[in-house]
């Protein structure tokens, strides 16, 4: 660092969809506490570059500012993480922002990840209790299932696990391993395990779980700490069991 | 600049991954065999291989006896094809194919299981060059073993003295195919749902490092095996081994 009273940005932005890439950087004044999401507030209330040039401000996407809601993600310093979290005192100056590189860019930071929807869907990511009648209280569930199922259930569809995983990409159109851990979780649950069968089938389709090469950045990055190559491994094994099982069966 | 409006330049934008294809295709089955493959049947063979070969140091006389036992089995040629050739051919393709389709980004994510997934496709890649080389030069072309037993010592150490340079391939070789196999054990395990486990994983990986160094040291030993069969002049040796 420089100067220890002023913060240094370089943010790529991309005015739209199609447009060009280009870097821009910004210089404020240091503030204690302060993170990459405050600092992009802070450009937004006077958007002007290092060079004094007047600027529109930052699309980037933002909500909880607590590391729940997900929106947040972004490459910084190159690397996956959430930008509310992300403590600018901790980081290498200059500060490098950069979109997801494998999800469309909408606007500067902010893009589309609706592919992890569209995987949850995929697999039914759900416990199917549509009815039309009262369904009654659901079966008990044990202490150590709980216990298991718990930490899954923090998944915040951030993708930063997908970012960071060689093997999630346009030429294999791999799952990623947050939808993988939520087949273990719905097939953890009770009533959820009425479609375990369909959802070990489809994580065996062409982009499914055999694309995963166990890199294991996924369980690296994630912000929530979810136990996903312990996810991938049990997820694994019963989709092993069930195909070689069907040889048989059908 | 031009007064005149020009049409914008068509944007290209870019699609993303592609959500999960669930019910289609045939990829699990071929990643699962490529899988499979790696243990059974080539890491078995491997394994054999490494040991059989361990025979070269005692002498022309045990390793040839080697040769003459393999050469003996029944129906040799099916097995060598089916169990051996066509299942490498298989695994090393479809590697090169998955390695091709993969990011390796070791560089932004510098962590362990990242640079193994990185070392994974190196060394089987590597494993991969030095295979083609050592079947074309030992079993595909020169003296053919199946018939000529007796002259397998000799064939290897014609090879490899005076020749540092084929020496060192086959030095990388044999490391490479351990590492490769080594690791492959670990991948294999945690990918088929047999160590679940955090605790379970970290042990694996002290067991295939020892499965690993043991399998490098008995190459090296095999390979120091020959190298060490110094006779007086190469000339002598040839005569000597040949009958
Ligand atoms: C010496 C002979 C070889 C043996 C014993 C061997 C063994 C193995 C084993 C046991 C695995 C783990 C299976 C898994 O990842 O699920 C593996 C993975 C792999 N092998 Fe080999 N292999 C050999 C040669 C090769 C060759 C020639 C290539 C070609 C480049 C290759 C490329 C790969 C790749 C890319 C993987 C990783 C697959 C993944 O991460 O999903 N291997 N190999
Ligand atoms: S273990 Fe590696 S390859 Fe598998 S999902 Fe995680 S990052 Fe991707
Ligand atoms: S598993 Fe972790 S990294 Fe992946 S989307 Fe969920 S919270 Fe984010
Ligand atoms: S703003 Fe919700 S996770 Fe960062």
């Amino acid at each position: 660092m420089a100067n220890p009273k002023t913060v240094l940005f370089k943010i790529k932005r991309q005015a739209a969809p199609g447009a060009q890439p280009h870097w821009e950087e910004f210089e404020l004044a240091w503030k204690p506490g302060m993170n990459v999401t405050s600092s992009l507030m802070e450009i937004a209330a006077n958007p002007v570059t290092r060079a004094g040039k007047a600027t529109t401000p930052i699309t980037y996407d933002s909500n909880c500012l607590e590391e729940v809601c997900g929106s947040c993600a972004m490459l910084i310093n190159g690397r996956a993480r959430m930008a509310c979290s992300a403590l600018v005192d901790q980081l290498d100056q200059p500060i490098r922002l950069e979109p997801f590189s494998k999800f469309p860019v909408i606007r500067d930071l902010a893009v589309d990840r609706s592919v992890l929807f569209e995987n949850l869907k995929q697999v039914k990511a759900w416990v199917p209790i549509d009815g039309t009648y009262d369904l009654g209280s659901g079966p008990r569930m044990t202490m150590e299932d709980q216990e298991a199922a718990y930490p899954l259930s923090r998944c915040i569809s951030c993708c930063c696990c997908m970012e960071a995983c060689p093997q999630f990409n346009e030429s294999t159109g791999f799952v990623g391993a947050a939808t993988i851990s939520q087949v273990r979780l719905f097939n953890t649950h009770p009533t959820g395990a009425a479609l375990k069968r369909e959802r070990l089938a489809a994580l065996m389709g062409d982009g499914g779980i055999q694309e995963c090469g166990y890199a294991q950045n996924c369980v690296e990055v994630c912000p929530k700490d979810i136990p996903l190559t312990r996810s991938i491994a049990e997820v694994g094994g019963e989709v092993m069991k069930q195909a070689i099982g069907d040889l048989f069966r059908k | 600049m031009a007064a005149t409006a020009s049409p914008p330049a068509p944007i290209s934008v870019k699609s993303g991954v592609a959500p999960l294809r669930a019910g289609q295709g045939y990829s699990f089955l071929l990643r699962r065999l490529h899988s499979l493959s790696g243990i059974v049947p080539i890491g078995a063979f491997l394994v054999e291989h490494y040991v059989s070969n361990t025979e070269a140091m005692k002498g022309p006389a045990a390793y040839n006896a080697t040769v003459k036992f393999l050469n003996s089995l029944p129906f040799v040629l099916s097995l060598e094809w089916g169990l051996i050739f066509l299942p490498i051919l298989y695994h090393g393709l479809y590697g090169v194919w998955i390695w091709y389709r993969g990011e390796g980004n070791a560089g932004d994510y510098p962590w362990m299981g990242n640079w193994m997934y990185t070392l994974q496709r190196w060394t089987g890649g590597i494993a991969f060059a030095y295979i083609i080389y050592h079947t074309w030069t030992m079993r595909f072309t020169g003296v053919h073993l199946a018939t000529e037993p007796d002259a397998g010592f000799d064939k290897v150490y014609r090879a490899l003295y005076g020749h540092p340079w084929v020496v060192l391939f086959y030095f990388v070789g044999v490391l490479a195919a351990s590492w490769h196999f080594a690791y492959g054990i670990w991948l294999f395990c945690a990918k088929w749902g047999i160590t679940t486990g955090e605790l379970a994983r970290r042990r694996l990986g002290y067991v295939c490092l020892v499965i690993g160094l043991g399998m490098a040291g008995i190459g090296v030993y095999s390979l120091t095996g020959f190298l060490s069969y110094l006779a007086p002049t190469p000339g002598s040796t040839v005569t000597l081994l040949r009958h």
